[in-house]
């Protein structure tokens, strides 16, 4: 019984986004088919570039050197944005002090701290982190400083009478309450992450996946820009199933089991 | 004679901040609970009796007057409180939101499955709390303040929210917990049977301001029967006090 459920349970899970991906592959590959224009190439000729960049030994140290510069910007991003959004979401004061700068910081594009950074730090690892840093924690202190401001407030007032210490309310309240709003600020800041990395690596870096595009885009090689963006995405779809679903279910136990 | 509880002249003034109107939530209250004593506030809404309770909780300061918890060896005394909702830790299981109680009071971890026990939870232990019925939630509620072995436990309409058949069985459940360990005990309800049934002293309150109407004692020896004819006739003279 219990193996029937896990199959269903798999398909529905696996099915859908599959379909998708075919359906998008096969739209794609008949346009390709009909158009018959080198810049739309088929899959094929995608493929091939694709394993291309394998071949070359490019593909993992190009999309490691992303990788790791969005790492850093992300963490640094999150820092700043629980450092901002837990006090905005504590006191009425210091929300109306700091919802200024972070809606600023909101409405300015990626493109322009990508810019600025390149002026400001150059080539250096402190251009892409903080450009990241810099794009994403708005976001994320935002959704923090929302999380915040849900918490209920009956829960605080059981864990003052009943004395609970400094690490049981960050552990077992504040923590499993605020969940749901990282994870979705760090969602939403990943995603933000991921386009400004691109940027800063177009102007100012030479390497990694941004650098590898603005290549395959001067030698107007479409199939080519295609390929790195599409090992672009596998990687995300890696960190979104592998790891950011993976937080979410853990996070959210209690409530499916509910459910049961 | 010695006390667990003393409020002298305590006053308590709200100021709605939309309007600037000041309220008199409590004016001049003045009482002395005993230990191991029960006793029950009955009124109407806006009569001031969870404010009271939140004052005695410290979850409030008074404007005027003093609250003193005493302990015979002159320690402070441990405070528990079960509320008009369960609140409890939805994240965590049954025994986790017990345990945490226990452990903020530096009670060994072994006491969580007599607590739960004690309230007939003793299986649901790894169940999370949205598994559970209202009633039982409630219950876990009882176990975690009964886990701290408080000396003075606040009741803030802990029934209100259940069907009557469930009140009904949690009310038992209480008299029998209190049997086994005695604490020190204040209720606030709407409901004067069940105050007539737990309590050992009944106080109604008056609103705007909120004060001190009346005093019933309830002298019927434990374990009293809910369906004791005594217990009526005390509701009805609570009833006369407050006006109904």
């Amino acid at each position: 019984m219990t193996a029937v459920i896990d199959a269903r349970a798999f398909r529905s899970a696996v099915v859908p986004p599959l379909a998708c991906i075919v359906l998008v592959a096969v739209a794609w590959q008949t346009m390709a088919s009909l158009l018959h224009s080198p810049l739309l190439p088929g899959l094929t000729e995608i493929g091939g570039a694709f394993a291309h960049i394998a071949a070359s030994g490019m593909l993992v140290p190009q999309i490691a050197a992303t990788l790791g510069r969005v790492a850093l910007g992300f963490a640094l991003a999150f820092a700043l944005a629980v450092a901002i959004g837990l006090p905005m979401g504590r006191s009425p004061r210091a929300r109306r002090f700091l919802e200024p700068a972070m809606l600023i910081g909101l409405t300015v594009p990626g493109l322009v701290w990508a810019l600025l950074c390149v002026i400001w730090f150059g080539v250096s690892l402190a251009n892409p982190i903080v450009a990241v840093a810099l794009s994403a924690a708005p976001a994320i202190a935002i959704t923090i400083a929302q999380g915040v401001r849900n918490v209920d407030p009956d829960l605080l007032e059981m864990a003052h009478v009943f004395h609970f210490g400094p690490l049981a309310r960050a552990r077992d309240l504040w923590l499993p309450a605020l969940a749901p709003y990282l994870l979705s600020g760090a969602r939403f800041g990943l995603s933000l992450a991921w386009k400004v990395i691109v940027l800063v690596e177009i102007f100012g870096m030479s390497s990694g996946v941004g650098y590898q595009l603005n290549a395959a885009f001067s030698s107007q090689n479409v199939a080519l820009v295609l390929a790195w963006t599409l090992a672009f995405g596998v990687v995300m779809a890696v960190l979104e199933y592998g790891v950011m679903q993976a937080l979410e279910r853990r996070a959210t136990r209690w409530r499916r089991s509910a459910r049961v | 004679m010695s006390v667990a509880v003393r409020l002298t002249g305590v006053g308590k003034t709200f100021t709605r901040p939309e309007t600037g109107v000041s309220e008199i939530a409590l004016r001049d209250i003045s009482l002395s609970i005993e230990p191991g004593e029960l006793v029950a506030f009955v009124g109407p809404s806006g009569s001031g009796k969870t404010t009271l309770l939140n004052l005695i909780a410290r979850l409030q300061l008074p404007d005027t007057g003093a609250v003193e918890l005493t302990r015979a060896d002159g320690a402070v005394p441990r405070l528990a409180m079960v509320f008009q909702q369960p609140r409890l830790l939805e994240w965590r299981t049954v025994a986790e939101n017990v345990r945490l109680a226990a452990d903020a009071a530096g009670i060994p971890r072994e006491r969580v499955a007599p607590a739960l026990e004690a309230v007939g939870l003793a299986a649901y232990g790894g169940a999370f709390p949205l598994m559970l019925s209202g009633g039982q939630r409630q219950r876990v509620a009882l176990a975690r303040a009964f886990v701290v072995e408080p000396d003075i436990i606040l009741f803030d309409e802990p029934f209100s929210a259940l069907d009557e058949l469930t009140a009904r069985t949690l009310r038992s459940a209480m008299q029998t917990v209190r049997a086994i360990r005695p604490h020190t005990g204040i209720l606030v309800t709407h409901n004067t049977l069940e105050a007539a049934f737990l309590a050992d002293r009944i106080l109604s309150f008056g609103a705007h301001p909120g004060r001190i109407v009346g005093e019933e004692r309830v002298a019927i020896p434990r374990p009293r029967d809910p369906d004791d004819e005594r217990l009526f006739r005390i509701h009805q003279r609570v009833l006369r006090e407050l006006g109904v």
